[in-house]
């Protein structure tokens, strides 16, 4: 049994998993109250499918790129649950959870997976096809990705950074699909996945948020 | 009865184990200040990072110190402080608490500098005058018995720590300025300047922001004058101000004691003096206990779950958390 944790985006969302797939999940807008709801959401999962957290065998989590706040009470959460269980954790990135939705819903074509990282601008990866990513997730202008993909067309955008400049991204003959935030079942689906094929989980204390950007630097004397 | 606290407020990733409220059985303490000194102040979104990466490795060396597989409740505390780093803490801790099954209780970071004194003095006697002084807080709380305080004054601007660290800056002594200054000021004479004691005769409120800017002022006048005066004087002006309120506090309040909290707390003129300001006991945090810790949030945690019972897995993080006081 896999536990997922997706807080990268907007979305406080949890899934479990088990050999025959997604098995149960929740998930709704943060809107930055992620250290209020992620918990009773755990809790709230395991009981309604039944199982309890000793049935776990490794906890999943989305590292981002995102925003920075969610990511650390969604990897926090993950941390301190595979600690005491003395389980691994899977890292899952939230471009590729992005990307294999679309895929799942059948498309065939190039992928842009982009997340809204403020400040006018977004944390953006491609892929050729499902889990082939070309090159590794980076932070970049919407207007340069535009003009970087409008010679690219044909590449289907998803995420909240696409819906967030979608008029920009339309404007440049490019298609954003549906989705906004990476989903729980899909990131779940994907570690599942992984731990099936081989891969090794990572110790609880080795899980790192991917933030792609330096810290800013400023002194906050007032709230210490 | 074992409970793990954990501490991420501001600079120091911290785990603790304590027994029975008062037994401490691991003590460990992470400082970021190493990350934090070039930019003279502890940057906020630097300190969230670094919970991440610390927090997992602090807990697990706290556990094997302590020698228990795992404790019987968790204890985080929730505010006030840093939300970004806040939120680590609190999020390991529900998760850890709810992987082991056990209680989880959120602590106010100000009750658990008022537990120090509980962990270290046997012999402690209530009332109290607290004096809380560190570089995110200025307090002064008569604590009637464990649980129950009235806050007496805090400070109207600056903490006083943050006055330390801000004029440990201009006089280029780095960072964290307490430290520096303490050590600098050994070699000055503080009658050299004579800094304004703000607010001195009235009530027990304080204010540094006024002091920090007559230093700069002062400098600009004399620029030739020696560093260890400079630091020497203002000093005895923060020293003079706090252990005036204190003692006259133990004196309004009918104090059965005075204890000293918090990272100022470990200056060498501040214990020094508060002793002699009153005629009742002082106590005295070691230096370990001065700063921030989690054996402190263990021991309050402690102290809460058997009064309140443990907290909602909602309980949010609360940065301008204050000290829950009885009416
Ligand atoms: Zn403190």
């Amino acid at each position: 049994m896999l536990l997922g944790i997706e807080t990268a985006a907007g979305l406080v969302g949890v899934a479990l998993a088990d050999a025959d797939g997604p098995l149960a999940g929740v998930w709704l807008r943060g809107d930055r109250r992620h250290a209020e709801t992620l918990a009773p959401a755990v809790e709230h999962v395991l009981s309604q499918a039944g199982v309890t957290l000793a049935d776990v065998d490794a906890v999943a989590v989305d590292v981002g790129p995102g925003l920075f706040t969610g990511l650390r009470v969604g990897v926090a959460t993950a941390q301190g649950l595979a600690a005491g269980l003395g389980l691994g954790v899977v890292e899952v990135t939230s471009v590729d959870v992005l990307a294999q939705e679309v895929y799942d819903g059948g498309w065939e074509g190039p992928v842009a997976a982009l997340v809204d990282a403020r400040r006018q601008e977004v944390f953006a990866a491609s892929y050729e096809g499902p889990g082939v990513q070309t090159g590794a997730p980076s932070r970049q202008s919407p207007e340069a990705l535009a003009s970087k993909l409008a010679g690219a067309p044909g590449t289907l955008l998803v995420g909240t950074g696409a819906h967030r400049y979608a008029p920009l991204f339309r404007g440049a003959g490019l298609r954003v699909a549906a989705i906004r935030e990476p989903s729980p079942r899909v990131l779940v689906s994907i570690a599942a996945g992984r731990l099936a094929a081989g891969a090794a989980p990572v110790p609880p204390a080795a899980v790192r948020p991917v933030y792609l950007r330096e810290a800013d630097a400023r002194i906050n004397w007032v709230q210490r | 009865m074992n409970v793990l606290g954990i501490e991420t407020s501001c600079d120091e990733t911290a785990a603790a184990v304590v027994s029975d409220g008062r037994v401490v059985a691991s003590s460990v303490v992470s400082s970021q200040i190493d990350l934090h000194a070039r930019y003279g102040g502890v940057v906020p979104e630097i300190a969230g990072r670094a919970h991440v990466e610390l927090l997992v490795p602090v807990i697990e060396e706290a556990l094997a110190r302590a020698g228990i597989e795992h404790p019987d409740a968790v204890a985080a505390t929730y505010g006030p402080g840093l939300v970004g780093s806040l939120l680590v803490g609190l999020s390991a801790a529900k998760g850890l608490a709810m992987s082991w099954g056990v209680p989880f209780v959120g602590v106010n970071h100000l009750e658990g500098h008022l537990f120090a004194p509980v962990i270290e003095e046997p012999s402690l006697r209530w009332p109290l005058v607290v004096l809380l002084v560190s570089g995110g807080h200025t307090l002064l709380v008569h604590a009637a018995a464990p649980g129950r305080y009235r806050l007496l004054g805090q400070t109207l601007d600056d903490a006083a720590g943050e006055a330390f660290d801000k004029v440990a800056r201009f006089l280029g002594l780095g960072y964290p300025g307490g430290p520096a200054i303490d050590r600098v000021a050994r070699e000055g004479d503080p009658g050299v300047f004579a800094f304004p004691r703000a607010l001195l005769g009235d009530g027990y409120d304080f204010s540094f922001s006024g002091l920090k800017t007559a230093v700069v002022r002062a400098v600009e006048r004399r620029p030739e004058a020696a560093t260890p005066d400079v630091a020497a004087a203002f000093q005895d002006a923060v020293v003079d101000v706090l252990t005036t309120k204190a003692a006259r506090a133990v004196g309004a309040v009918g104090a059965k004691g005075l204890c000293l909290g918090g990272g100022v707390a470990a200056n060498s003129l501040l214990r020094r003096r508060a002793p002699e300001a009153v005629d009742v006991p002082t106590y005295l945090p070691s230096m370990a206990m001065c700063t921030d810790n989690a054996a402190m949030i263990a021991a309050a945690g402690s102290f809460r779950l058997v009064q309140d019972g443990p907290s909602p897995l909602s309980l949010a993080p609360d940065p301008g958390l204050f000290l829950e006081l009885e009416r």
